[in-house]
This record gives C-alpha cells, sequence and structure tokens, in this order.
C-alpha cells in the first residue's frame, strides 16, 4: 500500500485481514504437519509429547507404499507421453499462424477446463465400452491411469513450452534455415537447446499435476491399484491420526522437492 | 529472405504467416495431441451425453434407447435437488470468500515495498497450489475436530461448556473450500494488480481520496477483469470438488461430484450418473457465459472496458 504521510487507523483493519486470510491457507498444512509427529496416536490437544515413528510406520503400510509406487510411475509415464505430444503442438502454437489455431489450442487446454470428475466418469465410460466391444481392458490398469494423466499433464506442457518459445527470437531459427540447416537440423540444434528449460518445467509440472491428483482417478484405479491421493483420502474417511498425516507430509515435501526444481527452470512468480 | 516477407505479409493481422502460413506442418505437428485430445476426452464426452440418454436396467447395466427420464427424474426427486442446491449456495458463498479475502492479499502483495515479500510471497501462494488439496483437508479434520486445537482453545478459555461440533457442518465445508481455493484467487488477481499503475492511487491520493476510496473508485474498477476471471474459476472448482466435501462435510452431506461416485459405484446407475455429470458440466459452461455476458454488460456501461 502506499504511505501517503499520515498512516490511517484502518491500516491496521487491513493488515490484520490479510494475515488473517493468508492464515486461513497456511495454518490447515502447517497442522497436518505438526500433527505427524504428535506421540499420541489419538490426536488431542495439547500434544502429550512428539516422535518421529510415525513416518516409520508410514513407510511399512502396503496401501501407502503401493499407492506411492503407482502415482510416481504414472506420473513420470504420463509427463514424459505428455512431452512428446507436446513439445510439436507448441512449435505448431507458437511458431505458426495458420485456420484452426486457436480451436486446436483451446481444445488442448481443455483438459485444464473440463471438470475432473466429469472428465474422469467420461474416461471410465469410454473404458468399459472399449473393453465391451474389443476386450482390451484400460480400466484398474497402469496404462489406463497413465493415457488419463497424460491428459491432465498436456495443458500445463504447452503453456510452459508456448510461453518458452514466445521468448526466442524466431530470426535465429531464421537464420540457421537461411545458411543451409534443414527444418530436423535446426530444430535438434538450435531450437531443442534453446527450449531445455521449457521442457524441463513442463515435465515437472506434468508430474506434479499428475501425482496430485485425485479426481480424474477416483474411477479409474482397482483393486490393489490405488493412487496415493486415493489410498490417503479413503483412509481420511476412516481415520485421522499422526500415521496418515505423515504420509501427508511426505507427499507435500516430495511436491515442494519437484517445484524448487522448477523454479530453477522457470521463475514461479512470473508463470502465474 | 523471411524478414522481408514479413514486413510485405498481407495486413490482415498474421504476422509471420509468410509461405508457411498455408503449409500442412502445423497441423502435422500438431495432430497428434489433438488426435490424443479427442480420443481420450471429446470422444469419452460425447459418449457420456449419449449414455444419459439410456435407460437404467439392473440386470445389464443399461438399455440403449432414447430417453429423458434421467433428467427427468434429476428435476422431480426432492433428493438430487437438494443436492444441487447444496452444492450451488456452497459455491456461491465460497466464491464471495474467495474475493473478499484474496481482495486484500493481492492488493498488499502488488502494493508491499518490502523487497523479501514480493519476491517470496507469490511463491508461497502458488506452492500449496500444487500440493493437492488432501493434504491441506487433513488438516482442517484435525482443527475442526472435536478435541482439535479450536475447541481446546474455546473451553481453555471458557467461552464454551463442551466441544461445538464443527466438522461435518456445512460451514466446516465452506472453510476448506475457501482454504484451498484462496491461492486460485489470489494468483489470478495478483497477475491484473501487477499491470496497473501505481501513480493512478498516488493521484487519488493526493486529491485528497481516503484509502478506501481509492480502492473502491479507481483500482476496483481496473481490477474488474481479474475479479471476474477468479470468482469463475473459484466457482467452478468449488462445483465440482470431491475431497473437501467427502472429508470435512461428511457421509450426510452431499455434493455434485461425490454423488456422480456415487452413482457409478455404489449404486452402479450409469445412465443416471452420465446424467448428472452432463448437468453439472453444462450447468458450469452455462454460469460462465451468463456471468461472462451479464460482466461485459457492466463493464461497458461503467465504462471499465471499452
Amino acid at each position: 500500500m502506499i504511505t501517503a504521510g499520515k498512516p490511517h487507523p484502518s491500516r491496521w483493519i487491513y493488515l490484520g485481514f490479510v494475515w488473517m486470510t493468508l492464515l486461513l491457507v497456511f495454518v490447515p498444512l502447517a497442522t497436518t504437519v505438526w500433527v505427524a509427529f504428535f506421540s499420541n496416536k489419538l490426536v488431542s490437544f495439547p500434544p502429550e509429547g512428539y516422535t518421529v515413528s510415525w513416518f516409520a510406520q508410514a513407510l511399512t503400510l502396503e496401501a501407502f507404499r503401493n499407492g506411492f509406487l503407482l502415482s510416481f510411475q504414472v506420473a513420470v509415464g504420463a509427463s514424459l507421453v505428455a512431452v512428446c505430444l507436446g513439445v510439436p503442438a507448441a512449435l505448431a502454437i507458437a511458431r505458426h499462424r495458420f485456420p484452426g489455431r486457436e480451436l486446436i489450442n483451446t481444445i488442448l487446454m481443455s483438459p485444464l477446463m473440463i471438470p475432473a470428475i466429469v472428465a474422469g466418469t467420461a474416461i471410465y465410460i469410454f473404458y468399459i465400452e472399449v473393453q465391451i466391444r474389443s476386450d482390451v481392458q484400460f480400466a484398474a490398469t497402469v496404462y489406463g491411469l497413465m493415457l488419463a494423466h497424460t491428459l491432465i499433464a498436456i495443458p500445463w506442457v504447452l503453456r510452459l513450452l508456448v510461453a518458452s518459445l514466445s521468448g526466442i527470437d524466431p530470426a535465429i531459427e531464421e537464420a540457421s534455415l537461411s545458411l543451409g540447416a534443414s527444418r530436423i537440423t535446426t530444430f535438434v540444434r538450435v531450437t531443442l537447446p534453446l527450449i531445455r528449460p521449457g521442457i524441463t518445467a513442463g515435465v515437472l509440472f506434468g508430474f506434479i499435476a499428475s501425482f496430485g491428483d485425485l479426481e480424474k482417478s477416483l474411477l479409474l484405479v482397482g483393486p490393489g491399484r490405488i493412487t496415493l491421493p486415493i489410498a490417503m483420502v479413503n483412509y481420511l474417511e476412516y481415520r485421522a491420526d499422526p500415521t496418515i498425516m505423515a504420509v501427508a507430509t511426505i507427499q507435500v515435501l516430495i511436491i515442494a522437492i519437484a517445484l524448487i526444481i522448477s523454479d530453477r527452470f522457470v521463475r514461479l512468480g512470473r508463470t502465474f | 529472405m523471411t524478414a522481408i516477407e514479413t514486413i510485405q505479409a498481407p495486413s490482415d493481422g498474421r504476422v509471420a504467416a509468410g509461405k508457411r502460413g498455408r503449409s500442412l506442418a502445423p497441423y502435422a505437428l500438431s495432430g497428434p495431441a489433438l488426435v490424443f485430445v479427442s480420443l481420450l476426452l471429446m470422444l469419452p464426452l460425447l459418449m457420456m451425453l449419449r449414455l444419459s440418454f439410456n435407460k437404467y436396467d439392473a440386470a445389464q447395466m443399461y438399455i440403449e434407447a432414447f430417453t429423458f427420464e434421467n433428467y427427468v427424474r434429476f428435476f422431480q426427486d426432492e433428493f438430487y435437488r437438494q443436492v444441487l442446491w447444496t452444492t450451488l449456495w456452497i459455491s456461491a458463498v465460497t466464491t464471495v470468500f474467495c474475493l473478499v479475502g484474496g481482495l486484500a492479499v493481492a492488493y498488499f502483495m502488488a502494493r508491499t515495498t518490502s523487497p523479501f515479500l514480493k519476491r517470496y510471497l507469490i511463491i508461497v501462494i502458488v506452492l500449496p497450489l500444487f500440493m493437492g488439496n488432501v493434504a491441506r483437508t487433513a488438516g482442517w479434520i484435525i482443527l475442526l475436530n472435536n478435541k482439535g486445537p479450536l475447541n481446546f482453545l474455546l473451553e481453555r478459555f471458557n467461552l464454551t461448556d463442551g466441544p461445538i461440533q464443527m466438522l461435518y457442518t456445512s460451514g466446516a465445508v465452506v472453510a476448506g473450500l475457501t482454504s484451498v481455493l484462496l491461492p486460485f484467487m489470489i494468483v489470478t488477481l495478483n497477475s491484473v494488480m501487477n499491470n496497473i499503475d501505481v501513480s493512478l492511487e498516488e493521484a487519488s491520493l493526493n486529491l485528497g481520496a481516503s484509502p478506501l476510496t481509492t480502492f473502491r473508485r479507481v483500482v476496483l474498477p481496473l481490477l474488474m477483469p481479474g475479479i471476474f476471471a477468479g470468482s469463475i474459476l473459484c466457482f467452478i472448482l468449488s462445483m465440482n470438488a470431491y475431497a473437501t466435501p467427502v472429508l470435512v462435510g461428511g457421509p450426510q452431506f452431499n455434493m455434485m461430484a461425490p454423488t456422480i461416485y456415487k452413482q457409478m459405484t455404489a449404486i452402479m446407475n450409469w445412465p443416471f450418473a452420465a446424467a448428472l455429470a452432463f448437468m453439472l458440466i453444462s450447468l458450469t459452461v452455462l454460469l460462465t457465459v451468463v456471468s461472462a455476458v451479464l460482466f461485459e454488460g457492466a463493464a461497458k456501461r461503467t465504462g471499465v472496458i471499452r
């Protein structure tokens, strides 16, 4: 705010409100992390003491270990496939003007706009219809999940790569072309090295978006194949104890690390 | 070569069209991604729409038909009308709270003189956007519990006799959703706020307007596009929320997203679930379009945009 000479009394109310709002965002997350260290199994306040044993306990629970492995596997696969599809698409959107460009861009960004629970339901119905007709199972398989999660990652890859490409002067590519390099050589030797930070950020954001997804995956998981967020919700519906808070803390840590790494490639503050 | 072509490019606004303008390259490049999204999202959505006109049959899931009975049932059944109503009012209240809190925080972030806050506050706000809402909703379960810190403090200071039931109430759902969605609002408002010239406010203050008047008469009108975009985003996301109503609202609290999931899994009435899902998505789109039209009309009248 501008300090225009004399401080206004309402300024304190305003500042108080700002920090209250920020607390509303952060207190729940802080509570989750805090409770993960409580020594009493039944959560009550104030805590009887502190321990780190719930983290070890969390690692022994099979539902969470498998959930973590599945989520990790799906997120890695989905973000890599999304990059393979997204890099050429981003080149088309950022470097060409052609009829239908807006429409194609809207369709490729649509997984971000269409409500996740609706999309998840539609994909599940689609998988089952395919299975009835061709006997190929997608629902409740790793590949089915990976395909659906690729959908989650594509808009992020596209958004970050288009931003990255529009920051690069096309004249550099044109210089390469006019000096006799083929389009493919130009892409591999000139464009690709220039957009590498964008690609890395695209993979990381695709990973993060897929790793944290709950709603799209709800119907697509099967017995014994449950992603980490769904395993967490299933557990939380019955118990909110320090063990699940430890699991949540680990999940938050993984995502935070991925975000800090991405911040090195694209300034988070400027991407939004 | 290309530079000259660019300069001489047709004046229909397609800068840099050049000779590549009519080539098939962009279609070939975007083709794979386009086919992927169409096949895995557009086609399934159409199939879901078709399924919503089928008849439910307990023995074989559904019978091919073309009937509106699933939609008729939705509007006739008191229970589902109630679910829709709850979803709508919870989303509306959540959006208003997000807007009020978001305005304060976004304004503070844009106008703070501390370089430390300027650099790190936005990162700290962006982080929760990607944390997934399960970890934060878990925190709310603890906070609002009968044995949670809020009830502990209330009893400690003798404000209440016994614990107050806070978990499993609609207030809890609104609080949880507001907390989860606030970062979306703040980030949206912040991006618009950054483009507003400080000197406009300084001029208003110099001419004797109070800070509140300056905010209301100068900043707010300029912020309208951000307010609109942020509110739409928060409203859509809370209309479709799953984790918060399930975990903080409890099993008796029904909103649209959990109801669709229940219809698909526990009740196995797919045509009706498809109709519910289609109602949800079309209602979301309809409200977005209507408010966009209303907003544009209002903005033109007040001269915010020309």
